[in-house]
């Protein structure tokens, strides 16, 4: 299981693994300004500051420049998450918009840690 | 008459297996043609059932957003003509010869003051339309997804609206069907414009924002009913959708909006009133924008005008 961490509020948001971290914040009940969701306006562009992702397409060089690539920029409509990430909004503030999401997102993410610290059973 | 219409709109995508996947099984559009560009890009051409010539559409892998528009002119004088307009205007042209675009005959090429491409063509191979034209039927019997009939207009942005509608008028012969103005007064700015050179009610609309980027590209529906269809199709092939089934105020066009896979934006577009050279334009002010595009919701949502490829 992968964490997002995202700065400044500190929230903590469980992604399912595959999922990209716009899918899993959007899942998870949250909102922010986002545009074509398929990795082409760019609008969607959050800040890595821990953790490593992968884009699970071809990300036209336009959108993401050669810089971008190596400074922590993150398409989130295309970024899936490698391991744990701590991002950081850039204009657009993350909004909780639909809390009965956020709340079974965190039981989601509660029994995702105690399965992954339980004993392998015999 | 000069142009009779946008010909072919030629757009980029990151992945053409995706892509082919969207115009050719959701929007239903005929491939007539795949190559390699002469940079080594996969490309790959379409029509729509009700179209004749080769292609309207064209899909070159490779990025986002639009390489070029071709221009339909209806005489082969008409080319010259609009070379010296341009010209005049002080635009740089220069030649394009036949098999330049596959199918598509001699013409000119200028970019635009919103640094667009455009190319101006008198011929391109006819194909024929789906239908043909002896004792036709109304449509295809098997069309594919939403089976869209043909490419009908485009928006774009650039910093210079009104300079962008002066060559439109000039060069193209077009006329302003409906604008949008900060006011009534003469000193007004120029927000957004739509031009056409015939019946069609827009052909090409241009707003204000970074110069040579590209809003949608639309396709034509006849009314509400195909416009709704349409809808329940792109959720069933899970399309990103940007704005659902509503009206345009400008225009009274029937509209939904949405993203391809690489995330240029689309839209069918149903309806709209016929446009007369000598019908007084439309003028929405600024204030009243949001009923002016999204007639239902009366405000421009959060990606109208920033989201762009
Ligand atoms: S929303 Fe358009 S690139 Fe992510
Ligand atoms: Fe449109």
């Amino acid at each position: 299981m992968a964490t997002i961490i995202v700065q400044p509020s500190g929230a903590e948001i469980f992604i399912s693994p595959d999922d990209t971290v716009l899918a899993g914040l959007q899942k998870a009940g949250y909102a922010y300004t986002v545009g074509c969701r398929r990795g082409g306006c760019g609008i969607c562009k959050v800040d890595v500051l821990d953790g490593s992702f992968t884009y699970n397409r071809t990300v036209a060089d336009s959108v993401i420049t050669a810089t971008e690539r190596t400074d922590g920029t993150c398409l989130s409509c295309r970024a899936v998450p490698d391991e744990d990430l701590t991002i950081q909004m850039r204009d657009a503030s993350l909004r909780l918009v639909n809390p009965l999401l956020g709340q079974l997102n965190a039981k989601a993410r509660e029994r995702a840690r105690a399965a992954s610290n339980a004993p392998e059973e015999q | 008459m000069g142009i009779m219409r946008m010909g072919y709109a030629h757009v980029r995508v990151t992945d053409m297996t995706e892509a082919k996947n969207h115009y050719g099984s959701t929007m239903g559009l005929y491939e007539t043609l795949e190559d390699v560009s002469p940079e080594g890009n996969k490309r790959v051409f379409y029509k729509g059932w009700d179209e004749w010539d080769h292609h309207s559409v064209v899909l070159e892998e490779g990025g986002v957003g639009v390489v070029k528009y071709g221009w339909k002119a209806q005489h082969e004088a008409d080319i010259e003509a609009i070379e010296n307009k341009a010209k005049t205007f002080g635009l740089t042209v220069e030649r394009m010869s036949a098999g330049e675009n596959p199918e598509v005959g001699d013409g000119i090429r200028f970019t635009t003051t919103s640094d667009h491409v455009f190319e101006v063509f008198h011929s391109q191979t006819a194909i024929g339309t789906e239908v043909g034209t002896h004792n036709p039927d109304p449509f295809p019997r098997h069309l594919v997804g939403i089976g869209v009939p043909a490419l009908d207009h485009s928006l774009i942005t650039c910093e210079d609206p009104k300079l962008m509608e002066k060559l439109l008028m000039d060069v193209f012969d077009f006329y302003p069907t409906e604008r949008i103005q900060t006011s009534l007064e003469d000193d007004h700015e120029l927000a957004g414009t739509w031009l056409t050179s015939n019946n069609q009610i827009h052909q090409m609309a241009v707003i204000g924002g970074p110069q040579g980027k590209l809003h949608h590209f639309a396709f034509r529906l006849d009314d509400w009913s195909q416009v709704g269809h349409a809808a329940d199709l792109l959720t069933m092939d899970d399309v990103a959708v940007d704005v659902t089934p509503t009206r345009h105020g400008i225009t009274r066009g029937q509209t939904t909006y949405f993203f391809d896979p690489s995330g240029n934006r689309n839209e069918v577009f149903g309806g709209g009133y016929l446009a007369f050279p000598d019908r007084p334009t439309n003028v929405w002010t600024v204030d009243q924008i949001g009923k002016g595009i999204f007639y239902h919701s009366r405000e421009l949502n959060e990606r109208f005008t920033s989201v762009l490829t």
